[in-house]
């Protein structure tokens, strides 16, 4: 799936708070601003209780947080990055988190959700990557560093 | 009472219709056989009682004239049930169970005519004092009872879904002891011809004629099934079939009439050729004639029904009467119990075949009007009023002590469809899975439990069990591509959403018709809070219903051992 058309750079972004709660709202507010998403306030439901589920930090100093939900019609993706680390996101290796990209895909977009899940974890898996990203002084650089190929 | 009964038959004899009656035989004649089936009787018996009530016994509503001009519906239905029967007598079963049928056919028939012969003779001649006239009632009396009456018995096997030994042994005996009774009434007439000094034909006149209309009437039959089985070659719409089937039914009815045949037999042979040498097709086109027959056969009942006349019994009628039932149905217990024994019959045969062969009516009652037109009186006019007033006690007691005999043998409900076990069941019944799966449980955890189980789709449930959507193999064939996500998706990831559900009390037959409904292959089933219980998948819960009918087959197959 072509990222470049995913993701925007104004959602991409260097995270202002530093709390889970907080940083999930504030990357679903970016998203709504680009309006590529409905019904902010179900969407904020849908995301907490997927995460009240299971946390969606897996590791690495990153969380996935996604969902299927009925407010887009086509796959998006936000990114956004706080190298400090957000303390309560309750990582499965315990870990702060410092990278979220989260991901929205449509009701019954089954395919291109697992699609572009397994996608996004395949690029940060490399780990000279992450540190790239983490160094990101604007959305721009982001947006290049998350959309461009792998340089490996 | 009385006073109802004229008014009652003032109307009928002229302002009822035909169509009106019909009608009102149709209705009342079923309501009648429902409610004795409620309450446990084979519903022929209330077919029958509702003509008693409405014919000759009671209100007379059913007059002699229109008991005449309904003649041709008993034709036909009796047509109808020798072809259902003829389609039961597959040749492989026969040959099975070829050595008992013949010696039980022959000590039921026989010990019979002996016995009831003996008893009326006996009785005659201190009645009349005339030991001629005693030996002709029983010969004739006799000869008539060793005949057993395929419909009402018929009846109440298909009623119950019967199958087994006994079942196939009381198919094939109704079916041809009305042979053995013909040729013993051609025997008797002859002998009482000569006893009485009437113009009887000759013995070997009389046998000739009779293996004459036997031999004809299986030779017709089996034309008409051969040809019939040419007729529905290649693809024929069902509703042309139908047409087909019951067009040449009605032809064999007509021509074996006008050449003096036998129809019930005529029309058997036409459905064993079928169910033997077109064994496929023939299964479509009997299934189709059955669903045609329960108007015929109700109307035939009813008007059974109505020709008994129990208003004009002498006492001299009842003692005959009475002796000849005693001695009957001793005959036939006696009999079918020795053939049985003789032949080695499965020990269910030897139990209860007995009770199943008292029932007379069609053979019995047409002998004896041909005994009665064919003999002096008062021979005549005492053998047609012994014969209806015991056929009227014969036909009540009659079909309850075959259902008994079923019953206790154990055969009833093991002839079922799909259809039947189903119209039985409720959801719950053909529930294939209870397994859930949690929303917040890992892929990991689902692949485990698909790998685990057979269901192909699984419920998947919130904490208070309720229902959250579904997962099927479908959803899971994205996993194997990336099965490096497994660990960190849960099953709320993967679910899809829930097209069907039903309370799991949902009758069978209303649950897979929602599923067409709803364009699904599954039902999530729920208690009466809404709450999840496991599901139902349309092919698994098919493959064991037929699963369930290969069960009773093999216990009608280990009942014959």
């Amino acid at each position: 799936m072509d990222l470049k058309k995913i993701i925007q750079k104004d959602n991409c972004l260097i995270l202002k708070e530093s709390k889970k709660t907080e940083v999930l709202i504030e990357m679903i507010k970016a998203i709504m601003q680009t309006g590529r998403a409905e019904d902010e306030e179900n969407l904020k439901k849908e995301i907490f209780y997927r995460e009240q589920l299971m946390s969606t930090g897996i590791g690495m100093g990153i969380g996935v947080p996604h969902i299927r939900f009925k407010g887009v019609t086509e796959p998006v993706a936000a990114v956004g990055i706080y190298p400090k680390g957000i303390d309560d996101y309750d990582s499965i290796d315990d870990e702060e988190v410092t990278i979220v990209i989260m991901i929205l895909v449509g009701e019954n977009q089954h395919r291109q959700h697992i699609r572009l899940l397994s996608q996004i974890m395949e690029k940060l898996k490399d780990k000279k990557l992450r540190e790239r990203l983490l160094q990101s002084q604007s959305s721009t650089e982001i947006y290049d560093i998350i959309t461009g190929e792998n340089h490996e | 009472m009385n006073n109802l009964t004229n008014i009652l038959s003032q109307i009928s004899l002229e302002h009822i219709s035909m169509i009106f009656l019909l009608g009102l035989v149709l209705f009342l004649g079923t309501a009648g056989g429902q409610f004795f089936q409620r309450i446990k009787i084979p519903q022929v018996v209330g077919y029958i009682a509702i003509g008693i009530i409405l014919g000759q016994s009671g209100f007379r509503l059913i007059t002699l004239e229109s008991l005449k001009s309904l003649q041709g519906f008993s034709s036909f239905a009796l047509a109808l049930i020798g072809f259902m029967i003829g389609g039961e007598l597959k040749i492989n079963t026969l040959k099975r169970f070829g050595k008992q049928f013949t010696w039980i056919l022959i000590m039921e028939t026989m010990l019979t005519f002996f016995v009831v012969t003996i008893l009326i003779t006996v009785g005659g001649y201190f009645v009349f004092g005339d030991i001629r006239l005693a030996l002709s009632l029983g010969l004739l009396l006799g000869a008539i009872s060793s005949a057993t009456a395929p419909a009402a018995t018929t009846d109440v096997l298909w009623e119950n879904k019967t199958r087994g030994p006994l079942t196939t042994t009381i198919l094939g005996l109704v079916a041809m002891d009305d042979g053995v009774a013909l040729l013993l009434f051609a025997l008797a007439t002859s002998l009482t011809g000569s006893l009485m000094g009437t113009d009887g034909s000759s013995l070997i006149m009389g046998i000739l004629e009779l293996l004459l209309e036997v031999g004809g009437s299986i030779a017709m039959g089996s034309l008409f099934g051969w040809g019939l089985s040419k007729l529905i070659r290649g693809y024929v719409p069902d509703d042309k079939i139908l047409v087909f089937s019951l067009g040449i039914i009605l032809l064999i009815i007509g021509l074996t009439q006008m050449l003096g045949l036998d129809t019930i037999l005529c029309a058997m042979a036409m459905g064993f050729f079928m169910v033997n040498f077109s064994p496929k097709k023939s299964k479509n086109l009997f299934s189709l004639v059955e669903k045609f027959t329960p108007p015929v056969y109700v109307l035939f009942f009813v008007l059974v029904g109505a020709k008994l006349n129990i208003r004009n019994i002498s006492a001299l009628v009842a003692l005959l009467a009475a002796i000849f039932l005693v001695g009957r149905t001793g005959g036939k217990f006696l009999g079918a119990f020795l053939g049985s024994v003789i032949s080695k019959a499965p020990k269910t045969v030897r139990k209860y075949l007995p009770f199943c062969l008292l029932s007379q009516a069609g053979v019995a009652v047409g002998l004896s009007v041909v005994a009665g037109q064919t003999l002096p009186d008062p021979l005549g006019g005492i053998i047609v009023m012994v014969i209806t007033t015991t056929t009227f006690v014969v036909q009540i007691i009659g079909p309850p002590s075959v259902k008994f005999a079923v019953d206790r043998a154990g055969e009833s409900g093991l002839n079922v469809t799909e259809d039947d076990l189903l119209a039985k069941s409720s959801a719950a019944d053909l529930m294939t899975g209870s397994t859930l799966i949690e929303e917040n449980q890992t892929v990991e955890k689902v692949l485990e439990i698909f790998s685990n189980e057979d269901n192909l789709i699984y419920p998947v449930i919130g904490q208070d069990r309720e229902i959250k959507g579904i997962i099927s193999i479908e959803n899971l064939k994205e996993m194997f591509l990336a099965s490096e996500l497994s660990p960190y998706l849960l099953a709320h990831d993967i679910m899809m959403p829930l097209h069907s559900q039903c309370p799991s009390d949902t009758p069978a037959l209303e649950a897979f018709a929602l599923m067409k409904k709803n364009n699904s292959d599954y039902l999530v089933l729920t208690d009466k809070k809404g709450l999840c219980l496991g599901i139902l998948e349309e092919t698994r819960a098919r493959k064991r219903l037929s699963l369930q009918i290969m069960d009773l087959k093999n216990k009608a197959n280990l009942l014959a051992n």
